[in-house]
């Protein structure tokens, strides 16, 4: 990490004017999903979601982007900004008390949108299929473009109006402005397949309907798709013929041929685009443009922000994912203690929320993120000091210990090995994973740093433990599965799990497990067999990865990485053996077996991988009371985002605090506000109490249809 | 009503469950809804229900009601385990007793066939197995948590019993944590609650105890179970006739509910698409029956009157499930009672808008009643006076439901069709092997156009002069779509490279490909894959290439994905992903393996394109640009092309604003 200077030399601490209004300094958190709204409004849980990070001292924030048009209604909690005033009012409320800015996101997502919600047909410039939806969407027609141009300047008069300092327009990822301004979806021949036109009315529209708010423009500059998409160079003469009614511009990459190249995870290097970005900045230098520039693209760590600014590379710095992960992000650095920031490991694992289940916004490093407003912070400390021994060094182990520190109990941490970070150690040996370990060194060097006794290579028993007297909290991890295949004996030495061969590599023993041929047996289709067979690729094993699911990594499609993976394992000439299960492990060979045909065949492979479920080493809890606080692997071997909630949920256990239980996510009107130090809500009016049922806060939640 | 009762003597006869007493033997069967709003029953839940009870069906039994926190598989869930459950309770079940239908509720808890997305809780479930589908480790539950799942289902049936339930079934058969118990690929317990089939069911049994003790005995109790879990080592057919013995034997339990399959492992069994035959879950009723005196309800593809008099006549059940066919038709069995048969809206089975929009987690709904799922939105009133003379051009889906419902609300309706016979894609789609039954939505629409007046032409293509002279109110063009070709398909064939056709061309028979066909799926629905098949039925060598990572992508959301992947390697059709077709070559195409970068030969006598395909629109251009004294609309695929629900829905629409 780096080595801080003074405080308020950060460049990323300087404050930024925009068209009169000015920017505490250059950390934003941009827009993105997150799920929170309630029906299409944004909702008190946005509000609480905002303001923690308004509190922690971030600059700018782009509330979640809300479609400027009814038929516009991409995934199901998708804000309209017509349904966003009361929601808009709030927050812009709650994050101007606290001294930053806030604009409305405001979005068409054209051809890229669904038709589930809307039933209606989507609109496009032309009749181009989405390529991962494969819907024709509707070629506008005249009265189709004037509504859109029309929307976006209502949703911006609105927006101002609501308190808000202007508006963000997307022609990134996800739009219809960016379908235009492309060769791949605008094949028009009226007057707007000179493809900047629209983008020009929009932007015109907006600034007559809205003087005096803040405009910027979420371009993609750069598709991907060289042939017919937006390169640099056409991003920036479009950027230069809009300049007049632009503030700022947030350069992104990624089209719909290429979703996951917007915000990719850690396979993808930190800080990918801040050659576009710089690019992009020059160009407009060049022309004269005093238009800012914002750069995104996966800005996690503090000192590529303040590079990116010292070096006049950007303007603004866009840190969303950064912010989830730590929202007191910009008051560390202020502070001083850069070195002190949760780290976002770009694992993309609970902070992407494109998907029909419509899962809540949160991050594995703090799981608190999204739930603001239903989990209470662990912050405040209880009245009565308690001695707690954690058992187990692993994610859950550390957070426990973590957790309990702050909290100002006395706390001592065992842990079997001689090394802290458990499985999430192993885990960061995969290949594209490494920043995992990040978190590990965050848990150990906070224990470190508050107080936690840490006793290494200590194996913790029931005796011993009730000697102490001390509360228990058992994270004792996970231990290999069964085996759901025969092994023949003479094949024994052959298979080794996920687990023990990712150590092997970490550790540099490699070339003590069997040489030659390998299989990785994934039927769990998450992130650790991909990263396994990359990791030997890489090493220059043959490897073949057999997985019961049609497609390698089947469940990764939420962090985004479903389509690389298995681009990337295929470019490194990883076989895939796909609707297959492994029957047998013999010597120098495995027999599998195709689900759907039932015909099997046989592989080499004298090297057989198992990435298969865990079971819980529950061993010592059994041998304990049955009240004894448990958390993370050891109840039922799952992600560290499990771990750390519960680890957390363990301490405030401890304290008489218990968590809520899960309540739908509705109205959360209906919910007892979280015991201590919740964040501070909107004032906003209760509406009256209907004749049946429990009280409900119609203003912002019921806005909707 | 006599008489026609008659025509189904078996199926309109009353029967005792219990304390209860149904008028025919049609059950509204349990399923999801997604209808549930912040996790409480909702007004569309009340409409949707009572709209089944007005259509004299003889049993509802409700979507699940969850019965514990640990307990949030998806996120529009009915948690039961909160009082506040009991208002929204008591309007459906108000609602629905006004039409003298007994309504039950189902409760149930999911246990590991659930994820923690929802609850951030680990799943529950008796030992810690992961489950195919969510792939999420369970938690393998203590004596004390077991107690506390019994407890919560006494908790949400005295819910039930104060919502004005007529009875509860417990779903122990197809996602539960009871089925996990009972299972032995998911119970690893070495205490009483593992082991032999007594100790596997001792939370069953405690279960019916305390559920029983909740609802006292003026409610009716059932039991669903699972008669084949379809998994290595899993309940089978055996099992589950012992199981129903010892349920009869406690003496608590009024009837049973028959089911198939795992939701989370097996769902395209359980709730199967027209690939499969219907009755084909009988067997399972029918073992069970034999086994016990209480009334058991047979489930699994019952589509139309005839076949479900014919199952009980036949002594296979003493009750009918038929839950899609009354998803499509509210009045399947007012219409069966009153003999009009034929006007029955017979299900597709499609599972399209059903259980296709169930597990995306939208509102469940049905590709041609555009009603359903929408029953307590009300429909906007009339706008124009009663007898406009509206016309329609194009007979398919689209144009037809457009037609069906301005005639419904009193209008002049006339229906142009250039072909000669109705139903458009939909009724080329019907063409191919196992979608034959996908044809009756063009059956059923014409059907109401009769019903409702509605004059349908064929062979007709009017011109702006024809339509000026027909004197139109309503102009509803309803053109169709048509294909469109790729830019590398000469549309003349070189010597020597492969003849290009459209999938279109095929089902007319314009081209019949032989020898070697490789067919191109850029859409990702049956289109690529029916016509695979029909290929490989007459002989031919075909291999399916998609850019996508996997052929048919789109298959797995109306559970037909296993079920082709069966019938391809069983017809040895070749699956080809992550390649682009680059050109037309001597012998074949020239195709990119996208990931490597890598071309290919790929060997083709002939190449069959189903891809986007373009609205056919000229129609409604010409008549926009001229305007006219009459209203202009456009529905369906001239639009912008799309599957045959889109069509539906927006005829409807149109239809309806007139």
């Amino acid at each position: 990490m780096s080595t801080d200077g003074p405080a308020t030399a950060s460049a990323l601490l300087r404050p930024f004017d925009l068209r009169g209004r000015r920017l505490r300094n250059r950390i934003v958190m941009g827009p993105h999903e997150t799920n929170l709204a309630y029906r299409r409004a944004i909702s008190r849980r946005h509000v609480a979601y905002y303001t923690r990070r308004t509190r922690g001292g971030v600059g700018l924030v782009v509330a979640e982007s809300a479609s400027v048009h009814p038929y516009d209604w991409p995934y199901e909690r998708a804000p309209l900004a017509a349904d966003c005033e009361a929601g808009w009012r709030a927050v812009a409320d709650a994050c101007h008390g606290d001294g930053a800015l806030v604009l409305a996101g405001l979005s068409h997502a054209g051809s890229q949108g669904s038709s589930a919600y809307s039933q209606r047909e989507l609109w496009a410039p032309s009749s181009v299929a989405d390529v991962a939806s494969r819907e024709v969407p509707k070629e506008m027609e005249p009265e189709d473009i004037d509504a859109v141009i029309g929307g976006f300047a209502a949703s911006a008069a609105l927006a101002l109006d609501c308190g808000l300092d202007g508006v963000e327009i997307n022609a990134g990822q996800h739009s219809l402005i960016r379908q235009y301004l492309s060769g791949l979806t605008n094949l028009r021949e009226d007057a707007y397949g000179e493809r900047s036109r629209f983008a020009r009315e929009v932007l015109s529209a907006v600034r007559a309907a809205a003087p005096g708010a803040v405009i910027g423009l979420r371009l993609s500059c750069e598709e991907l798709a060289p042939w017919a998409g937006i390169t640099p160079e056409s991003a920036a003469e479009v950027v230069g013929s809009l300049a007049e009614n632009l503030d700022y511009l947030a350069v992104v990459r990624g089209s719909a041929m290429a979703t996951s190249a917007t915000r990719p995870d850690g396979h993808t290097p930190a800080g990918f685009n801040l050659d576009l970005v710089g690019q992009l900045h020059a160009a407009l230098r060049a022309a004269g443009s005093g238009i800012a520039v914002l750069a995104q693209g996966s800005i996690v760590d503090v000192g590529m922000a303040e590079a990116a600014v010292e070096d006049d590379v950007a303007d603004l710095v866009e840190m969303t994912r950064a912010l989830l992960a730590d929202a007191n992000l910009p008051n560390k650095i202020a502070a001083g203690e850069s070195d002190r920031v949760r780290p976002c490991i770009l694992c993309n694992q609970n902070c992407m929320v494109r998907d029909p289940r419509n899962p809540i916004v949160s991050c594995v490093a703090d799981p608190r993120t999204g739930h603001e407003w239903d989990q209470p912070t662990v912050l405040d400390v209880p009245p009565v000091s308690r001695t707690v021994v954690v058992v187990g060094g692993g994610p859950a182990g550390l957070e426990a210990a973590r957790v309990a520190r702050t909290r100002g109990h006395t706390v001592r941490l065992v842990e079997s090995t001689e090394r802290l970070g458990g499985a999430l150690r192993a885990a960061a040996v995969g290949a594209g994973r490494e920043r995992l370990a990040r978190l590990a060194d965050w848990l150990e060097r906070e224990c470190a740093r508050t107080g936690v006794g840490l006793q290494l290579g200590t194996q913790a028993d029931a005796a011993g433990l009730r000697a102490t007297g001390a509360d228990v909290i058992i994270a004792t991890g996970s231990l290999d599965g069964a085996r759901t295949y025969v092994v023949h004996a003479d094949a024994a030495d052959a298979v080794h799990t996920a687990r023990s061969v990712l150590q092997a590599i970490g550790a540099g023993t490699l070339s003590a497990l069997p040489d030659g041929p390998v299989v990785v047996w994934d039927p769990v289709g998450g992130p650790i067999a991909v990263s396994v067979a990359e990791a030997l690729a890489a090493a220059g094993r043959s490897v073949t990865l057999v997985t019961p699911d049609p497609i390698a990594g089947n469940e990764l499609s939420r962090s985004g990485d479903l389509a690389p993976a298995n681009s990337r394992l295929q470019a490194a000439g990883v076989s895939l053996v796909r609707r297959s299960v492994l029957l047998a492990v013999g010597p120098g060979r495995v027999s599998v077996e195709n689900r759907f045909s039932g015909s099997r065949e046989d592989l080499p492979a004298s090297l057989v991988v198992d990435a298969g479920f865990r079971l819980p080493n529950e061993a010592l809890w059994h041998s304990l009371d049955e009240d004894t606080l448990r958390a993370g692997d050891e109840v039922a071997p799952r992600t560290v985002y499990e771990a750390l909630l519960e680890a957390r949920a363990a301490v405030m256990e401890l304290d008489g605090r218990p968590m809520p239980r899960p309540r739908p996510r509705g109205k959360p009107s209906r919910q007892a506000p979280p015991p201590a130090t919740p964040p501070t809500p909107p004032t906003v009016p209760a509406a009256p109490t209907g004749p049946s049922g429990p009280p409900t806060v119609t203003v912002l939640e019921g806005a909707g249809r | 009503m006599t008489s026609s009762g008659s025509r189904y003597r078996h199926l309109f006869t009353p029967l005792e469950i219990g304390p209860v007493t149904t008028r025919n033997r049609i059950v509204f069967s349990a399923h999801l809804t997604n209808f549930a709003e912040d996790g409480l029953p909702s007004d569309q839940h009340v409409a949707y229900y009572e709209a089944r009870a007005i259509g004299g069906t003889g049993l509802i039994i409700t979507e699940e009601h969850s019965t514990h926190p640990s307990d949030w598989p998806y996120e529009k869930l009915i948690h039961g385990f909160h009082a506040e459950v009991i208002p929204g309770y008591r309007r459906i079940t108000d609602a629905v007793h006004r039409h003298g239908t007994p309504i039950f509720a189902q409760i149930n808890h999911n246990g590991g066939q659930a994820s923690s997305m929802f609850s951030r809780m680990p799943v529950w479930s008796a030992s810690p197995v992961a489950d195919p589908l969510f792939r999420e480790v369970a938690k393998g539950l203590t004596k004390r948590e077991i107690a506390e799942v019994v407890a919560g289902y006494a908790l949400v049936a005295g819910h039930c019993r104060e919502g004005g339930f007529d009875g509860i079934e417990l779903q122990c058969s197809h996602s539960s944590i009871v089925r996990a118990f009972l299972s032995p690929t998911t119970n690893k317990r070495t205490d009483t609650y593992g082991g032999s089939l007594e100790d596997r069911a001792r939370l069953l049994r405690e279960v019916i105890a305390a559920v029983r003790e909740a609802i006292g005995r003026h409610m009716a109790l059932g039991v669903r179970l699972c008669g084949d879990e379809l998994m290595e080592g899993g309940t089978t057919i055996a099992e589950a006739v012992e199981l129903g013995r010892m349920v009869e034997a406690g003496g608590q339990v009024d009837y049973i509910n028959t089911s198939i399959g795992v939701a989370t492992a097996s769902l395209f069994m359980i709730e199967a698409s027209m690939a499969v035959p219907p009755g084909y879950a009988l067997y399972i009723s029918s073992a069970l029956r034999r086994a016990v005196s209480l009334p058991v309800i047979g489930v699994g593809r019952f589509k139309d009157p005839l076949q479900a008099d014919r199952a009980l006549a036949e002594g296979h059940c003493d009750l009918v499930g038929v839950v899609r066919g009354q998803i499509a038709d509210p009045d399947f069995a007012a219409k069966a009672r009153a003999g009009t048969t034929e006007e029955i809206r017979l299900c597709l089975s499609c599972n399209q808008e059903c259980v296709g929009r169930m597990g995306l987690n939208r509102w469940l709904g049905c590709i041609e009643n555009p009603r359903t799922g929408r029953e307590a939105e009300a429909l906007p009133s009339p706008r124009l006076p009663l007898g406009q003379r509206v016309v329609v051009i194009g007979a398919g889906p689209a144009g037809l439901q457009a037609a069906i419902d301005a005639a419904r609300r009193g209008h002049r309706v006339e229906v142009y069709e250039r072909e000669a016979a109705a139903g458009g894609q939909v009724r080329l789609a019907a063409l191919v092997p196992n979608r034959a039954e996908f044809g009756d939505m063009v059956r059923n629409q014409l059907t109401e156009c009769a019903r409702y007046g509605v004059v349908v032409s064929y062979s007709q293509e009017p011109t702006l002069t024809d339509i000026d002279a027909l004197d139109p109110d309503v102009v509803v063009v309803a053109t169709g779509a048509e294909p469109t070709r790729p830019y590398w398909a000469p549309v003349e064939a070189a010597e020597g490279t492969p003849q290009v056709c459209d999938v279109r061309d095929v089902l007319t028979g314009t081209a019949r490909p032989s020898g070697r066909v490789v067919v191109l799926d850029e859409v990702g629905f049956h289109q690529a894959t029916s016509v695979a098949e029909l290929l490989a039925d007459r002989g031919c060598t075909v291999e399916v290439l998609t850019p996508g990572m996997v052929v048919g992508q789109d298959l797995g959301i109306t559970l037909d994905m296993e079920h082709w992947w069966v019938r391809a390697t069983a017809k040895g059709i070749a699956q080809t992903t992550d390649s682009v077709v680059m050109g037309v070559q001597p012998g074949g195409l020239s195709v990119l393996h996208h990931p490597t970068g890598a071309m290919r030969h790929v060997d083709a006598d002939h190449v069959v394109i189903a891809g986007p395909q373009r609205p056919d629109d000229a129609l409604y251009r010409a008549l926009k640009s001229r305007g006219g004294r009459y209203e202009l609309y456009r529905v369906g695929d001239c639009v912008a092309p799309r599957r045959a629900h889109a069509a539906v829905v927006d005829g409807h629409r149109v239809g309806v604003s007139l």
